[in-house]
């Protein structure tokens, strides 16, 4: 019982700080399907209320395409490490996305290796990456 | 599976994701003025308490209890059918993976009371006429006026943060607010012109502060709907800026639902 209350009091804290960190619903984006892009970057927008990456790679069938891969917020983003000027225009980068559920090359950012071999994530409300950054296989 | 198990397995997914993913929100120094304090003074950055890394922490080792879920509004018997529904239907389309539009896929800001459940860390600035609250999400900023009355409902100009009021009560830091747009509704909560938010703000310890909200609204709600916000001290932070410029999520014309710009090249 005492364990019983203590993970239901544990996931009330979490459903009040998911619902203070998260302002949008992501359900728009296939998280349970995630890729790997590996690619170069078009450009890279530090904005609100979205930073935005801009890049040419692969899908998964091998068809190039240019995606518009949705990041977290500059306050979130800086506060976990992340610079404006870390992602260039021309850098080679590889990034665990979920894409859009329609089909179209948009995603919301999971994971991101940078041009120096640093990888980042995309802070708490977009959730972790599933698959590795290196070769996209399924994470344990 | 059950629905029970599946529910369970949902739950421990969001909190996994939050707790792994969480770490990065957590402030470098947690409590950084310890000890004495001045009881009426908010003054200084916080952020909502508990953070999601306090997710995977056992919750009876929190230096400050988390407070309670917020209630559902107690509304007037003839509004809690569509309230229902309109809930439903933005879970239902979350589920569905086409999330309806809301108003931040329009840049739109909280207003109140939502601005105070603190999405981006808050700042506190107290002088002799007024404190102000800033929200780092969309740049909100609340003025309450210190010893000063409110307008006459009819005369409220409504808008997001309404007009406030606020004097102290012993340590507690008491407010009134009035003049809130009918479309500003927090959790799909309809409410009349004469909505009034109260708040009884008071420091907990040297790093915490409550905010203790109550909504009246007798055209809508049969009485008082109250919750308590806990905010913690952000040591050091200095506030971003936050301008919506360029916002790709918009809302479908047809259907509503929340859809992405994309870039061809």
């Amino acid at each position: 019982m005492k364990t019983t209350g203590r993970l239901l009091a544990a996931l009330c804290l979490v459903v009040g700080a998911a619902s203070a960190l998260a302002h949008h619903s992501f359900a728009m984006f296939d998280s349970d399907n995630q890729i790997l892009l590996k690619g170069e970057v078009t450009e890279f927008r530090w904005q609100n209320p979205h930073i935005y990456i801009h890049m040419r790679a692969p899908d998964a069938k091998g068809k190039m395409r240019h995606w518009t891969i949705e990041c977290a917020n500059p306050g979130i983003l800086n506060r976990i490490g992340w610079k404006f000027n870390m992602i260039k225009k021309g850098d080679q980068i590889s990034a665990v996305v979920a894409p859009l559920r329609t089909g179209e090359a948009g995603a919301l950012l999971k994971q991101v290796k940078t041009a120096d071999g640093k990888v980042h994530g995309n802070g708490g409300p977009a959730g972790p990456p599933t698959i590795s950054i290196e070769d996209g296989k399924k994470l344990k | 599976m059950s629905a029970v198990a599946r529910t369970t397995r949902a739950w421990l997914m969001v909190a996994a994701m939050v707790a792994i993913a969480g770490a990065g929100c957590t402030p470098k120094e947690e409590v950084a003025t310890a000890g004495s304090f001045d009881p009426q003074d908010f003054s200084g950055t916080w952020d909502r308490y508990p953070q999601a890394l306090d997710a995977g922490r056992d919750p009876t080792t929190l230096a400050i209890p988390a407070p309670d879920p917020i209630p559902d509004p107690p509304l007037r018997p003839e509004f809690v059918d569509a309230w229902k529904a309109e809930r439903k239907r933005f879970a239902d389309a979350n589920a569905a993976g086409a999330p309806i539009a809301t108003g931040y896929t329009h840049c739109i800001p909280d207003g109140m009371p939502a601005m105070m459940q603190g999405m981006f860390p808050m700042e506190v600035l107290m002088t002799p006429r007024q404190v102000t609250f800033i929200q780092e999400a969309y740049n909100q900023v609340r003025r309450v006026y210190l010893n000063d009355t409110l307008p006459a409902v009819d005369d409220a100009e409504p808008g997001f943060w309404g007009h406030a009021v606020g004097h102290w009560e012993g340590n507690d830091f008491v407010t009134e607010t009035i003049g809130i747009k009918d479309y500003v509704q927090f959790r799909n909560v309809p409410h009349s012109a004469g909505m009034r938010i109260r708040e009884r703000m008071r420091m907990l310890d040297a790093d915490h502060f409550e905010n203790e909200v109550t909504i009246e609204d007798p055209e809508y709600l049969t009485g008082p709907w109250q919750w308590k916000w806990v905010y913690q001290r952000r040591p050091g932070y200095k506030m971003y800026e936050y301008v919506c410029e360029d916002n790709r999520e918009y809302a479908d014309p047809e259907t509503g639902e929340a859809r992405m710009r994309i870039d061809t090249e």
